[in-house]
């Protein structure tokens, strides 16, 4: 029975949990929309009647806003006829109302007359265009504050069709059922006008109310059969019960109340149905309520943080073409992807879309980065954006100027893998939710100001602090190259590279080392090639990282409670270190924030007074820039460390504790598996709540990274060397960004700036150089056992690769030539 | 049987609207039916530049572009420019001639239909005696149509006479004629919609727009209110 025109609402449905009224899509949407009830489970008499009440206030409105000018009655209403008169300059009088109405309805057919031309058979016939055109009409004349903008009808037009093509499958399953939905009662067939398509007339009999004759009469062939129906007939049956509450007012899916349906359903998409996501303040250029900035430049911000946090590289590319995210996201936002994708696809992105809810998930008081990415819908906006940039990545990589990357943003693949498309959102929707819970208390859109503001927060004493700048011309692009290179070597002393102040605790620890690490060995394999989305599980896990770090220094300084943190390191540490396979710089960003985020997410954990105390202590250390802490200057040697294994011999040096630190918590760890403790179950609960603050930290602290790009690039290289040493803190931040990305510039904490700058550029451009080189290998030996995953990830684009590194080196050049 | 005689007149003058607001049809959502309400402009006698300087400020600040979709001009304009602003006011512009248009090319009489009823222009000059209604209604019967609309008089006029319709829209610009010296300047705007017919009238009376509105409809009895 699924065999029936809504195969694509069929096929989605048996890919995702199964949602009710799987095969109906538009009570679905109407359902998720807010138009009905949702609460689970909502019966079918309480769904009928409040699609009843719904139709009844859509017919009162339009009886009171559509009103014949012409009607006698009306000029009874208004007899002044010097207010009241066709050339009549006040806009109140009814002819001003009806003239700027009919411009209304101008503007209006405009649009609608070149509405999906592809689909012109069905939305160019004149029953619908005056349907569209009342909806839209009656919408704009309710709310005259947003009025009319062009791509309403766009966000309409799917919802009419959806409604229409739901007719068109009850019909069919009308077809199939013929006994059940047969329009004679007592043999009396009552003949029904259609309205809007040419489909049969359907009367549902009506076995569920019990009406005696009818049962008498069909006794025989339906109350047997009736209960072998499946279930989705069944509904399908009740939605359709011309006899059912509230009569045929109530019929789910009535071509009659077509016009009421959409237009409420057009209500709600346009409002959110008080959520979040409001589309029709996507059109209005008013101001956001908590931002100078209209909501839809808002969201498209959002959409470039969002990028900025997934794909580094790209953010910096468009950036630096100076792509504004409006230019294109304008588009996108304002009909909800309508014109980037044919409307079968649509329909699949919406349901995702409208599945996700539009409430507001965060409190009032929890501080967040962007309006629009409250709601998990809001997040999925925000993340099937970047999902399509990422989707034509290397294309947008590849461009040069501004213009030809606005058209190749403006024209979207014509068929994309839908599936693709939305696995990624997906999981991007999920790190757009975290990453939006920010504990910063400012609320920037310009990275600039970002800087400065996040400085200030984390570091209360910034203004001490000498301006940080820091050249970075790092791209995520380039750290998965980096990542393909040393993935191996750099996995051991990546895990290594956690913070650590106290050498104390290693002796004794060093001894579980080899054990924790077979231990962690197997969980490597697996998640390797389980997860689907690998960015998303980067987040998830180096929050989990993060929650490992914080535990470890907590063990650190005060000792007793080791054994319930371990828990949670023991948690979170495998499959970090799996995850080191996919990134390093990732993980050493995340015990960065690690870090940092323990200063701010103190008050969240209360697990422990004395760690409060401890941390407190750590917080002043840190802020008052006094890298004579432990702590940090581990973190500054860590990260040389890490991100380049061609370091000088200074950082190698440093390696070494940083060794010692993780056979400590590896050592914990095993502790932890081989114990497990009982009592440690609490702290396993308070883990995710602390992972939040954690996440939010993780993506401010990339953010921050991302800012002081910004900064790099307008100021000297010399003077940042000058500043390192200073603002060490900075400095490891950023090196957590981008340190270990191949063109990066390593900084010398010493007086040869200038030579060091150079000697680092020369490095970089080996390193480019590299690339080239091992993307052409690969492309020879592309089933290399030990490579991999990095030919996974080369595989497809190594020439694309290949010219990016090579235009890489070009800029190096010319930032050589420069100094 | 004659065409005209198939449906009745009723004019009212307003307030009686009200009276016979109850025959026609309520058509309580207009967008509904694809319904083509036209505005058509009646005006004429403007005589600039030899009478009158312009029209009144007020008259233009209430004829804009866009509302307008016919204008008819009795006459009488009488130069070019006039014609050009009328021209700008509403691109479907029909113009008799009067005795002083400069532009000969104007015919004297002139039909047209719009909607479902048969309109006539004549300036009046040349029919005798000036304003006689049933000199007037000759002419009617003679271009066989339901509204003519007429000048020359300076005076409004609009007489339901023989089911049908003969308006005089006076003269624009108050000028003065060889048969009135203070005119009150003003013009109709008929709004024409299926068989009924609204016509609003706008005089220019101590400097105030005064707006009248007189109601025609197509009705089985016959009624005269004027």
């Amino acid at each position: 029975m699924n065999s029936s025109p809504v195969d694509a609402s069929a096929s989605d449905a048996s890919s995702m949990p199964q949602k009710r009224f799987s095969n109906l899509r538009s009570v679905r949407w109407r359902i998720d929309l807010g138009v009905l009830p949702s609460s689970p489970p909502a019966s079918i008499d309480d769904i009928r009647r409040v699609t009843a009440d719904t139709r009844r206030r859509y017919a009162n409105l339009r009886r009171r806003l559509l009103i014949d000018h012409h009607s006698p009655k009306y000029g009874k209403a208004s007899p002044d006829l010097t207010v009241d008169n066709p050339l009549s300059q006040n806009p109140d009088s009814t002819w001003g109302r009806f003239f700027s109405y009919a411009e209304l309805g101008k503007m209006i057919d405009q649009d609608l007359s070149r509405l999906y031309p592809e689909h012109s058979g069905y939305f160019h016939t004149p029953i619908c265009q005056a349907l569209l055109r009342r909806i839209l009409l009656l919408w704009c004349l309710q709310h005259p504050e947003y009025g009319y903008r062009q791509g309403m009808h766009e966000l309409l037009a799917p919802l009419v069709y959806v409604l229409h093509f739901d007719l068109d499958h009850l019909t069919q399953v009308q077809k199939l059922y013929e006994d059940f939905f047969s329009d004679e009662f007592d043999k009396i067939s009552f003949p029904e006008g259609d309205f809007l398509s040419s489909h049969r007339i359907r009367r549902v009999k009506n076995w569920e109310s019990g009406i005696e004759i009818e049962n008498n009469l069909h006794k025989i062939t339906n109350d047997h059969s009736r209960d072998e129906l499946d279930p989705d007939t069944r509904e399908m049956l009740l939605l359709s019960d011309s006899y059912g509450a509230e009569g045929e007012l109530g019929v789910i899916l009535s071509e009659r109340f077509m016009e009421h349906d959409a237009y409420f359903m057009f209500e709600n998409l346009m409002f959110g149905d008080q959520g979040v996501v409001s589309m029709a303040s996507f059109f209005s250029p008013v101001a956001g309520s908590n931002s100078n900035l209209p909501p839809v430049i808002e969201a498209s911000s959002a959409l470039y943080y969002l990028l900025s946090i997934v794909d580094s590289s790209l953010h910096s590319h468009l950036v630096e073409l100076e792509v504004e995210p409006q230019y294109f996201a304008l588009r996108w936002l304002r009909v909800l992807f309508g014109r980037e994708f044919c409307l079968d696809d649509l329909l699949v992105i919406w349901d995702e879309l409208f599945y996700s809810s539009n409430s507001r998930y965060l409190d009032n008081d929890v501080e967040f980065n962007f309006e629009v990415l409250c709601s998990p819908r809001g997040a999925f906006i925000a993340a099937l954006a970047v999902s399509m940039l990422l989707y034509v990545r290397s294309l947008l990589l590849a461009t040069e100027t501004a213009t030809t990357c606005l058209q190749r943003l403006l024209s979207f693949p014509q068929n994309p893998d839908m599936k693709k498309l939305i696995e990624q959102a997906k999981s991007l929707q999920v790190l757009a939710l975290e990453s939006n819970i920010l504990s910063s208390s400012c609320q920037t859109y310009s990275n600039k100001n970002q800087l400065t503001i996040c400085r200030g927060y984390s570091l209360p004493s910034a203004s001490a602090l000498p301006k940080t700048s820091l050249n970075v011309i790092a791209d995520r692009y380039w750290e998965e190259q980096w990542r393909v290179l040393h993935k191996d070597e750099e996995l051991r002393k990546q895990s290594n590279g956690h913070l650590s102040s106290s050498g104390i605790m290693k002796k004794i620890l060093t001894k579980r080392l080899s054990f924790s690490r077979t231990n962690s060995e197997p969980f490597e394999g697996n998640n390797a090639h389980a997860l689907s989305s690998v960015r998303r599980r980067l987040f998830d896990d180096s929050s989990e990282v993060i929650e490992a770090a914080k535990d470890h220094v907590k063990s650190e300084c005060n000792e007793s409670p080791v054994i319930s943190n371990n828990l949670n390191v023991g948690k979170g540490f495998p499959e970090e270190l799996a995850d080191q396979r996919t990134s390093n710089c990732m993980v050493e960003e995340t015990f960065l924030s690690g870090h940092n985020a323990l200063v701010v997410s103190t008050p969240t954990s209360p697990h422990d007074i004395g760690n409060d105390h401890e941390n407190e202590s750590e917080k002043s250390s840190i802020t008052s820039n006094s890298f004579l802490g432990d702590n940090d200057e581990e973190t500054i040697s860590m990260e040389e460390s890490c991100s380049q294994n061609k370091q000088d011999e200074e950082s190698t040096n440093m390696e070494e504790p940083c060794c010692q630190n993780l056979d400590k918590q590896l050592a914990q760890d095993a502790e932890a598996t081989s114990s497990g403790d009982v009592d440690s179950i609490p702290e396993q609960i308070a883990a995710p709540k602390d992972q939040k603050p954690f996440a939010g930290k993780f993506q401010w602290l990339w953010r921050f990274g991302r800012g002081s790009k910004e900064e790099n690039q307008e100021s000297k290289r010399s003077q940042n060397a000058g500043h390192i040493q200073k603002d060490g803190f900075d400095i490891s931040q950023c090196d957590g960004t981008y340190a270990s990305c191949g063109i990066n510039k390593r900084i010398e904490v010493g007086d040869k700036k200038v030579m060091d700058t150079i000697r680092n550029l020369g490095q970089s451009m080996l390193e480019h150089i590299q690339v080239i080189e091992t993307v052409f290998q690969q492309d020879k030996s592309k089933f290399d056992p030990l490579d991999n995953l990095s030919n996974n990830i080369l595989g497809g684009k190594g020439q694309g690769t290949a010219i990016a590194a090579l235009k890489e080196l070009r800029k190096i050049s010319s930032l050589l030539r420069e100094m | 049987m004659d065409r005209r005689n198939g449906f009745k007149w009723a004019a009212a003058r307003s307030p009686a609207v009200s009276s016979i607001a109850s025959i026609g049809s309520f058509f309580s959502l207009p967008f509904f039916r694809s319904r083509r309400m036209v505005l058509v402009l009646a005006i004429g006698d403007l005589h600039i530049p030899h009478r009158a300087p312009d029209l009144p400020a007020k008259f233009k600040s209430m004829l804009v572009p866009g509302k307008i979709q016919h204008i008819l001009c009795t006459g009488n304009l009488c130069i070019k420019e006039v014609h050009d602003y009328l021209k700008s006011l509403s691109p479907d512009l029909h113009i008799t001639r009067g005795e002083y248009d400069e532009d000969v090319r104007y015919p004297e009489n002139k039909t047209l239909s719009i909607g479902q009823f048969k309109l006539g222009l004549c300036h009046g000059h040349q029919i005798v005696p000036w304003g006689d209604l049933d000199s007037l209604a000759m002419l009617q019967r003679q271009l066989d149509i339901d509204i003519l609309v007429t000048g020359h008089t300076h005076q409004f006029k609009a007489y339901k006479h023989e089911g049908g319709v003969i308006i005089n829209p006076g003269s624009a610009t108050g000028a003065y004629s060889s048969i009135t010296y203070d005119a009150n300047p003003s013009f109709v705007l008929m709004d024409i919609d299926g068989l009924r017919v609204v016509v609003y009238v706008y005089e220019l009376i101590d400097g105030e727009v005064k707006v009248d509105k007189i109601d025609f409809k197509k009705t089985a009895t016959t009624q005269s209110a004027h």
